[in-house]
Parts: C-alpha cells; structure tokens; sequence
C-alpha cells in the first residue's frame, strides 16, 4: 500500500517481503555495476531480439532488472514494488521467485522477440522492470474487474475496470520518451493470461512448495520471508485509506518526541543563514546600482553661476564670523541677524532649554525666510549651518558660506519653493528644537515657539564646514534620529550632482577611502547598521528626517584643489533640483542600506536576515510551549500499540509564568527611568549598582519562585513567553528600524539556547560566568571598551537621545533585551527544586 | 457569612485596584488618553471620543450633531455627557464615569460567572465542571486586560456597549427576562449590532426562568421579549427624536453602521474592502457581508441550543471580526466572557497560537499604521495585512473555543472516547 509519510515510508521498506527486497537488491546492483568500464551489463543483459539464441536465452530473464539509466530505475521501482510486494504477500514467497524468475519474465519475452523478428522485422532492444509493472497491472485489473467491472465517472460514462491499464498503457507510451509500448503490451498481455488463470498452472503446486519450506526450515532462517501458509487475500488499493492514512501519520508525527529535537537545530539555521546572508549583501549579485527615480529632480542638469564675485562676499562675511570665535550664542545671533537683515530677508529667533543628564541644552536658533518669487510659500527648503558641528569645533566656513549662500540666492527669480536658512547654536539639540516648534509638536514649557513659518518642508541640507583650507572630497551624512533615513533619491542626486557635474568625491559612513571592494563594501554597510542600531543623531540633519523631511549633512575633508565655491556651488546644484520637485520625495527608497556611493541594497533584501534572526525566538517559544505540554512520563519509551494514543497534553499551569514574565518586563521600567533621568556623574555609580543587582536578580528570583508540581513546566513556560515576547517586538522593530533589531537579536541569540543546568559546577559556569557575559551591561562595557570610550558617555549620550531626539534604542535595550535576559537567567539557575523533587 | 464577607473584601479590592491604575493612567499619564483615543484601533467612527466632543459641541450650541457628518454616536450620549461638568475644565469627571462604567460591567461579568451558567445550563451539564475560576478571577481578567484598560483611557463609547450586553447577560442568568430585554435593548439602541444576540438571549432567558414564573410556552415567550425589546427601542428612539428634534439621527447612526459610508480603517475587515470596491458593486456587497454577519446567528443557536450562554460568546467573538467598525473594545468583551470557559480550555487545541498571532498582531498594527501614516514609508496595505492577521487569531480562537465546547458535549454522549483522540471523517 502506497504510504506518504516519511516514518510510514520508513516502516513500509521495513516490512518488504523477501523476493521483491532481492529483486530491488538485484536492479540497484546491476545498476552500479553498470559503472564498470570493462563489462557492459546493459550490453550483456538486455533484451535484444537478435540476439536471442540458446545460448543467451538468459536474457529473457536478466532483462528486467536492468535499466538504461539511474531515473528509469527509480521510476520503475517506484511503479513495481508495491505491487510487487502485494503480489508476493499474496501467493508467497516461493511462488514469486519461481514465476518471475521463470515464466512471467520469459514468456512475454518471447512474445516480444517473436514479434519483433518475425512481424516487424525489427531489432529494438528493451530492458526494465516495467514489462513486470504492466503485468502486475494487468492481473490487478482483472482480479478487480470481478467485483467492480465499471469504473463510474460522472455518473454517467462507464469503463470497465480491465481496460484502465490500457489506458496508463498509452499514457506511458506518450509521456515517456523512449519506452517501448510493445513490451508493455507483451507484459499486459501475459498479466491478463495469468490473471484470468489460464496460465495458473505454471505456478509450482503448493504441495511442492510446502514440502521444500518444511525440508529446509525456510520459514526459521529466512528473514522477511512470506510462507505459503501466511498469503493474503486481496488487499485491493483505495485512496481514501491512503489519503487517511497521510493525515493519521502526520498528526502521529506531531506527537513524535523526535520533533522536539528539530526545533533547536532549525533556529540555529535561521540565526546562520540570517547572518550569511548579512554577508552576502556587497557582492554584486545581491546589491544594486543607484539610480535616480524622481526624474524631475533632474540633477546636474543645470548650470550653476556660483563663483566670481561671490568669492569676495564670502571672504567678507568669513571675516565677520571669524570675529565671532568665543562669543555667545546671544552675541552671534545679534551680530548675524543684522548681516540676514540686511539682505532683504525675514528673521526669527527661536529659544529653547533641555535637560538631560543633569546638563541644561539650551540656546537661540535664528533663521530666516527668502520668499520664493514663484511660489505661494506652501513649500520650503531648508539650509542649516549649525554653529558647533557634533564635534564642537566651530563651522567656520560653513556659516559665511550659508551667508553668501544666501545673498546669491535672493538674486534669482526660479525659486518655486521658500528658502529658509536655519543657524543653530549646535548640531542635535537646536535642530530639534527647531524642527518640532515647526511642526507644532514641541513642548511649549521646554521650546518656545517659532513667530514666523513657512509651508511644508521639502528638503533640508545641512552644511558642516570647519576644515579650513580646500578640501578634497564631501562626507554625506544621512543617518536620521532612530535609524530613519532620507529617501535614496536626495544621496543620489548630490552624489550625482557632486561627483559627475563637479567632480569632487563623494565619501559615506567616514569610509576616508574605497576601493569598491568586497571589504570596504561590507564596512561601509556595517558602519551604516551601527549608526542605524544606536538611532542617535549624527548631525543637524537628523531631527528633520523623523518629520518626513528629507534630509543630508554635507562636510568637506581631506586636502584637495577644492575650494568654498565648489562646495557652494555643489549646495545650488541640489537647491536647484529640490526646487524642481512637484511632489514631496517619495519615488525611491526609504529603508536600504548603502555600502558605496553607488551600491545599495533595498529592504525586501535585508530584511529577511533581521526577521529570520527574529523568528528563531519565535520557533524556540513554540517548541517550548509544545514541550511543556508534554506529559513528564513521556521520557520513557511506552510499547508500541497500534491504537492511536490519546491526546496526552499536560494541563498547563499559566498564572506563575505569566506573572514572572509580567514582573519582570515592569521591572524593566526602572533602568529605562534611572539611565534617563540620573546626572551625569551619578551615571557610572548608578551603573555599577545597576549591573550588581541586576546579577543577583535571576538567582533572587529562582529562590523566590513558590515550588510547583512540575517545575521543569514553569520554566519551559517562562523561557517560551519570553522568548515569544522577544521574537514579537524583534521582528515589529525590524520594520522600523532594522539594525537595531538585527544588533539586538544577535546579542539574545544564546538566550534561545539556555537551558536549566541540573548540577551546581554547571551553574556556577553557566549561570555566573556565561549569563553574565552576554549580559547587556556586560555588552555595554564591552562595546564602550572596544570604542575606546567611557561608560559615563556611553549613557549620557544615550539619555540626550532619549530627551531631546526622542531616540527608542534605551526602550529595546532595557525593555526588550535586558527582560529577555532576566528570564534567561531565572530559568538557568532556577532547575534546584525540581532536582530535589527528582531525588525524593 | 465570614465567606461572605472575605468575597466583599476581595471584591472591594479589586475594584479599588482597577479604578486606582485607571485612574493613575489618566492623571500620570496626561497625554496617554488624547493618544489612545487618536488610535484607530481604539476609536471607530462610530465609538470615537473625540467626535462625540464634536457632537457635544454642536449639540449645546443648538446645532444638529449629526451636521458635518463627523458624529455617528447615539443621541442620547449628548444630555448624558452634557450633565458632567465641561470635559474641557474637569475632565476628572469623564474619567470617574468611564471607570465607573468598567466597574459595573466587571459586576455583571461577576454575576455571570457566579451563576455556573457556563458550566451547567439548563439542558447540558458539563463533566468537567469542577475546574472553574471563580467570579473574582474573571472579573480580574476583565478588569486588567490591557486591552480594556486601552478602551477605557481611550474613551471609547463601546465601554457602554460593552456594558449592557453584559448586564443583559447577567439578568438574563438570573432570571429576570424583562431586565435582559431592557439592558439588550439600550445596547442595540447604541450600537445596533447587539440585536443579533436577541435570539440566543431569549433562549437563555427561556431556560434561566423562574419556576414560579415560568411560562411553557417558548414562541409565546419569545414573542413577548422580542415585543419587549421594540417596546423599549421604540421608547428610545422617541426619546432621541425629543432630544434632537428630527429624525436625522436614524441615517447618520445606524445608516453608517448600515451603509459603511465612513471609510476610515480599523481592525475590521470591511473598511479595505469597501474602498476597493467599485460603487456599482457596493450594495450587493454590502448586502453579502451584512447577510454573512447575521448568517452566523441563527445556525449557532440551533447547534448549541443546549448552552445559549456560548452561543453568546461565540457571536461576542465573531462580532469582534466581522463586525463593520470592530475596535479593540470588541476583543475586550469576547477575552471577557471566553474565561468563563475554563473548564473546556484542555480541550483547546491553539491557544498558543492564536494567542501569538493575536499578540504579534496587536505589536505590529500600530508599527505598520505608523510606516504608513506618520513615516509613509508604508501604505495602506501594510496594516490592512495585519489587521487580517488579527483576524485570523481571533478566528483560531472562535473556532477552537466552538470546538472546546462541542467535544465537551459529545463527551457526555460517548463517555467512552473521552481523552481520546478523535478525527471528523
């Protein structure tokens, strides 16, 4: 009986009887010794009717276990051994051996040679076990003919039962290439003959047959044998038992304690090939060229008139601003709104105070507003030259520069959209404080709001320029607050502009250079998932991209010819294509990561090894949940019955690991608060205690666990919720920000695979030492070390993210990853009452 | 009498413990509840707190409310909420009236609960009866569901919804048909959907009757209520008619509900559907889905006429997918009455996996709604995806408490195959 299921099919092969296991001995055998170079076993063996003499008569019986090929082998083989088999079990074993091995191989044969000689006059050789195929078929279809003579279709058409093998007969002869429908005719001939018993009397009599079983004990010694005695009658084939029998074995095959064991096996692939194909994503065949998408940015297209006369402007207002050096914030803005006024423009002063850290953030933002000649002002570019960039030097070039910018600017009439230029005291929290009080979404208390605005922001670009001298090359910086980014268009038209109208180079994620290569690719991308992951601002630009404001950093480096109207000129080159615009950026790709200028790869690429690393959690919470729901007798082997087993699934008892798990995920509230919240010099204290207590909290919690029945459930049950919380807020982040979710789950990869440890030295090694090396705060030493920075930096970045930008990383550290880690530890040292209830 | 009063202790207890979080979120939190009630998961246009402001304004303006099309809510909210003190100087007192509606459903949730209705009925008793949680667990399940704490902060008009079916529910468990009627009918006067638990409702309140006021007759019985509920609905409408003066309500209430003319999405299935739809399609499918929504009624009653009490789950739950403007309140209401079940949870086949689907869900809805609205990286497609999603393990969690519940049933009938494993051929 044909079975699907592969432990079926396993236990199907098990029971072959003896003759049709030899006859499928004897096919693989002739097949591999068909590899002989000396000895062509098709040659020798085949059916050919030439050949045929008294001499090679034994080829009228070889021919069937010989094939042309390895394909025609399976084939067959799959065609004739359960038919075969049922043959055997049906007439015995001796029987099978007697008439295959003799009659109903050489009688069709011959019938095949006789025609092929003297009929056709042909000389075409067969060999294949298939010729035994269509006989079997034949004496089934006329064994079934005599309690079914009709096959019924729709009702109505009728065909008897003995012609069905006719019809595969021709269905063969059509699909398959190279079969020789004759032979299968000779076999379907002789089946009928012997199904319709008037070739009955070759079989040897079963006298004989018993009296040789008796004489040589065959049924003792003879594995697998089938004695006269043992035949059954009629086993027809049905389809519906099949079909049944399918589902039986797969729902057996959820019952199967071996299942249990894949799950481990098959997160550790997702985590692999998730982490393979990170590696994957530089080469040429998984990433891709950049290409504009937006074609009314046209960019490069235009002729930029920047230069000349301007030169002196911009000396004049360096001058100015070098004057400036040391002043306050105040001062500045008093001295540069005059020089704004001056040229025509409106100008705003805007005020704002944050604390974070225990420091206070504050400042004065002035902007201004040239009114596009051709608009209605419900669009608006924006320029910011931040006084400090992130680094605190002052933007010395990059302040006149945005001055001059500005003056030439106002002297043509294309612009469609406002241009509003933004000077802000420093580069994350001015910015912010700016961009919020624009959208109405800022804190009156904290930021004062803005007197003056304009339409929707289009695009902003940010000028970083504290080099002095020329420069060589331009470093974009595109990484937005909480791994957002610009959309691909606004990089590709800089770069375009820059490198192709310009020639000057263009440099990503501080890559000072690249050669294109496999390495420089791959730290490039790596560097970008890094900034991505930790979602802090890395320049003026990134508060204006939350906003769904395109936005860019632009800072020159290295020593090159280039000098400040190149650098101008590169900025009115891509005001001039975002003036373009007639919609807001949104043809090309929000989420990618870029690993050269021109190399990126788009999200439905990445995105797959975030979620695979994702879903391994999930794959071990659901193992693990089926795993507590098995009884705990379930260890020792039962015997083996043939009734169904009952649904032995344990009662789950949920209230304790729920509430564990709940405890613990609100504790997590309390790291978040104090990490945000504490001074900075109570950071490094705080931090030291933080990471004390929160060593001793699984080992606390394993203690204070009430004793339970079955404590090996609780902790199969707290590792599943946790880890089933994990992979759900894992693969939630990896839509928003990818890096982070892919950093984060690749630091809670052991936590997947931790497991009770049973004896008091493992504990100590896994519990102690291992636990606490994959600990967040551990990997938050570790990270700031390899960095080389301090831990009191490291936080108090973190927290200024947190207060000012609004950056999430500290929620997925504390709330999703230390929580996870928690529960790991609970359920690593927590196996000592369930060791002792073992022993009692 | 200790007993007793250990019960008072505890209930007291309880509510003190829901109302103070609640009341904590509201007042700690000062931006949660604007958030919550922003969220389309939380409002419908038809349970939305902020367009009942909308309505309110209008209403004590002398304007209609229904005029702009932006209020789609019952009439007689508008005196109700007119009667507190202005939301915008006080809205302490719209709090405590949300909380305190929480409260009295979780007391009829209680009630039900303690009647054992849900494990001995009137025609069927369960043997696994013995394992059942009691009213105070199940009040707690309700009161501290985060998704019911959601609808409360939210503001949701459902919570009153929420609240009258429970307490039609309840009477209807003891004994009382008229107060069922009555209670049922203020919940279909609110939201309309809650007439199609009128035929399951009236079954229980067949069963549930008093002997000494018990009637034989059940077509005459259930004459009497469905007379009863158009009574009542009837004197309703009457009211709402003095209340704004014109009929206009009747459209804008129930004929949005009817007709799907308010687009905006929500974790229903219906919202995507229809703004694909070609108009010319759009009655007959609106017709189909109304059709399908109701087709579930009477063939649920029918099969499990012995427990009209699941019956009523059953519909609570597949309201809560196939509904026009379904919102988290929904899941609420269904989460609150499925632990009445607790006895035929071993029987339960996916809780695990309708419980992650639903949980993965309920994360990845709002990150979705953001990658489309806010960050427009995303489109509508994206959370439309999940709410299917959401769909689906609500569905597994229908079915396979349908499931729970018949095989306990059949248990009873072959006492023989119990525990063991059985295949529908």
């Amino acid at each position: 009986m044909l079975k699907l299921s592969l432990t079926r099919a396993v236990a199907y092969i098990d029971r072959l009887p003896l003759f049709t296991r030899l006859a499928i001995v004897l096919a693989v055998g002739a097949e591999v010794l068909g590899v002989l170079p000396w000895w062509d076993v098709r040659a020798w063996g085949r059916l050919e009717p030439d050949e045929i003499g008294l001499a090679t008569m034994y080829r009228t019986n070889t021919f069937p276990l010989i094939h042309t090929d390895v394909l025609h082998l399976i084939v067959n083989l799959l065609a004739v051994t359960p038919m075969l088999e049922r043959f055997e079990a049906e007439h015995g074993t001796l029987t099978s051996v007697a008439l295959f091995m003799g009659p109903l191989s050489t009688i069709p044969a011959l019938i095949y040679v006789g025609i092929e000689r003297f009929l056709l006059r042909a000389n075409t050789a067969i060999m294949g076990a298939s010729i035994w195929g269509f006989l079997l078929l034949g004496v089934e279809a006329i064994r079934h003919s005599r309690s079914t003579p009709y096959l019924v279709i729709n009702g109505q058409q009728t065909i008897p039962t003995w012609a069905v093998p006719i019809a595969l007969l021709l269905v063969v002869a059509v699909l398959m290439p190279g079969s020789s429908a004759l032979g299968h005719l000779c076999g379907l001939g002789v089946g009928y003959a012997f199904g319709l018993g008037y070739i009955k009397f070759l079989a040897p009599p079963e006298r004989v047959l018993r009296w040789i079983e008796g004489k040589l004990k065959l049924r003792t010694w003879l594995p697998y044998y089938v004695s006269v005695d043992q035949k059954v009658y009629g086993r027809p084939i049905m389809m519906p038992i099949i079909i049944h029998g399918a589902v039986a074995s797969v729902l057996q095959l959820r019952r199967d304690p071996r299942m249990l064991k894949v799950p481990p096996y098959l997160s550790l692939l997702c985590i692999l090939v998730g982490v393979a194909w990170l590696f994957l994503l530089p080469l040429d065949q998984y990433s891709r060229r950049t290409y504009i998408s937006e074609n009314a940015l046209l960019p490069g297209q235009v002729h930029t008139y920047f230069g000349g006369s301007d030169q002196n402007v911009f000396r004049a207002y360096k001058h100015e601003v070098d004057e400036l050096a040391g002043k306050s914030n105040t001062e500045v803005n008093d001295k540069l709104e005059p020089i704004i006024k001056g040229l025509g423009l409106k100008t705003a002063r805007q005020n704002f105070t944050y604390h974070a850290a225990g420091h206070t953030y504050a400042g004065e933002n002035l902007y201004a507003i040239l009114q596009a000649p051709r608009g209605d002002a419900t669009e608006a570019i924006v320029l910011v030259a931040a006084w400090e960039n992130v680094k605190h030097e002052i933007n010395r070039n990059g302040i006149p520069l945005a001055l001059t910018l500005l003056r030439y600017f106002k002297r043509w009439s294309l612009w469609s959209k406002d241009i509003i230029l933004l000077v802000t005291p420093d580069s994350i929290a001015g910015p912010q404080a700016w961009v919020d009080a624009y959208h109405d979404a800022h804190d009156p208390a904290r930021v004062s709001s803005l007197p003056l605005k304009s339409g929707l922001l289009q695009g902003a670009i940010a000028i970083d320029y504290a080099q002095e001298g020329r420069f060589d090359s331009l470093h974009i910086v595109y990484d937005g607050v909480n791994g957002q980014l610009p959309n691909l268009d606004l990089i590709n038209s800089i770069v375009n502009i820059a490198q192709g109208q310009m020639g000057i180079g263009v440099a990503l994620q501080e890559m000072w250079h690249h050669d294109n290569g496999y390495p420089d690719r791959l730290r490039t991308m790596l560097r970008g998932m890094l900034k991505q992951g930790l979602g802090l601002a890395s320049g003026p630009h990134s508060s204006f991209i939350p906003y769904h404001v395109d936005a860019v950093t632009l800072r020159p480096f290295g020593e090159g010819w280039q000098d400040e109207m190149a650098m101008g000129r590169v900025i009115e080159g891509s005001f001039r294509s975002l003036n373009n615009l007639l919609e807001h950026l949104h043809q090309s790709f929000f989420f990618y990561l870029l690993m050269q200028r021109e190399r990126f790869v788009s999200i439905g690429t990445y995105l797959p090894s975030a979620m695979l690393v994702a879903a391994n959690f999930t794959i071990m919470a659901i193992a693990l949940w089926v795993k507590s729901g098995q009884p705990r007798e379930a260890a020792t082997p039962k015997s083996k019955t043939d009734t169904p087993a009952a649904p032995a699934t344990a009662e789950r008892d949920l209230f304790l690991p729920l509430g564990v798990v709940a405890l613990i995920q609100s504790l997590s509230i309390i790291p978040l608060y104090l990490f945000n919240h504490a001074p900075e010099s109570a950071l490094t204290p705080l931090f030291a205690l933080f990471t004390l207590l929160s060593t001793l909290l699984p080992i606390t919690l394993s203690h204070l666990l009430p004793p339970t029945p079955s404590p090996q459930q609780q902790y199969h049950l707290i590792q599943s919720f946790s880890l089933l919380l994990l992979g759900m807020f894992l693969s939630t982040l990896a839509t928003l920000n990818f890096s982070l979710a892919m950093i984060t789950g690749l630091f809670a990869v052991p936590l997947s695979f931790l497991r009770p440890v049973a004896s008091p030295a493992g504990k100590i090694v896994v519990g102690g030492v291992l636990l606490n090396l994959i600990s967040p705060s551990a990997v938050l030493l570790a990270a700031a070390g390899y960095w080389g920075l301090d831990v009191t930096s490291v936080l108090r970045e973190a927290a200024v993210g947190w207060q000012v930008c609004g950056t999430y990383s500290p929620v997925v550290v504390w709330c999703v990853w230390w929580p996870a880690w928690v529960a790991a530890g609970v359920v690593v040292l927590g196996e000592r009452k369930g060791g002792k209830e073992k022993e009692a | 009498m200790d007993g007793a009063k250990v019960t008072l202790g505890r209930m007291a207890g309880l509510y003190a413990g829901a109302a103070v979080l609640r009341l904590a979120v509201f007042t700690l939190i000062p931006g949660l509840p604007d958030l919550l009630t922003g969220r389309v998961e939380i409002s419908t246009p038809v349970t939305s707190f902020k367009r009942l402001q909308e309505g309110l304004f209008l209403y004590n303006h002398n304007v209609s409310p229904y005029d702009g099309g932006v209020y789609h809510q019952a009439p007689l909210f508008l005196p109700l909420f007119s009667l507190l003190p202005s939301f915008a100087s006080l809205p302490i007192f719209t709090y405590l009236l949300y909380i305190a509606v929480d409260l009295v459903s979780a007391r009829a949730l209680w009630r039900i609960a303690d009647s054992g209705e849900a494990v001995s009925s009137a025609l069927f008793t369960s043997p696994r009866r013995e394992k059942r949680w009691s009213g105070l667990v199940i009040a707690a399940v309700f009161l501290f569901n985060p998704f019911t704490i959601a609808t409360c902060i939210g503001r949701s008009t459902s919570v009153f919804t929420t609240c009258a079916i429970l307490h039609a529910i309840a009477k209807a468990v003891s004994g009382a048909p008229l107060g069922a009627m009555v209670a049922l009918s203020f919940a279909s006067y609110l939201s309309m959907y809650p007439l199609f638990l009128l035929p399951p409702l009236v079954l229980l309140c067949y069963d549930r009757q008093r002997p000494e006021r018990a009637t034989n007759s059940p077509l005459k019985f259930a004459a009497v209520c469905a007379s009863a509920v158009a009574g009542v609905v009837a004197v309703l409408f009457q009211l709402s008619y003095l209340v704004t003066g014109s009929w206009e309500f009747l459209p804008s209430t129930y004929g949005v509900q009817l007709t799907l003319s308010d687009l905006t999405p929500n974790v229903g299935l219906w919202w995507y559907f229809f703004i694909e739809m070609f108009d010319s399609f759009r009655s007959f499918f609106l017709a189909v889905f109304w059709l399908h929504l109701s087709s579930y009624v009477g063939g649920l009653t029918v099969r499990i006429r012995r427990q009209p009490l699941v019956v009523l789950t059953l519909l609570l739950g597949i309201f809560a997918i196939f509904k026009p403007y379904p919102s988290i309140s929904d899941m609420s209401l269904f989460l609150a009455v499925v632990p009445l079940y607790r006895h035929v949870f071993p029987l339960m086949r996916y809780t695990f996996v309708s419980a992650a689907v639903v949980l993965y869900a309920s994360c990845l809805g709002p990150a979705f709604y953001y990658l489309w609205i806010y960050a427009g990286s995303g489109n509508a497609n994206f959370f439309y995806a999940i709410t299917l999603v959401w769909g689906l393990g609500l569905s597994l969690l229908v079915c396979d408490l349908m499931f729970a519940v018949l095989r306990d049933e059949w248990e009873v009938e072959r006492p023989e195959m119990a525990g063991k494993e059985i295949r529908q051929i």
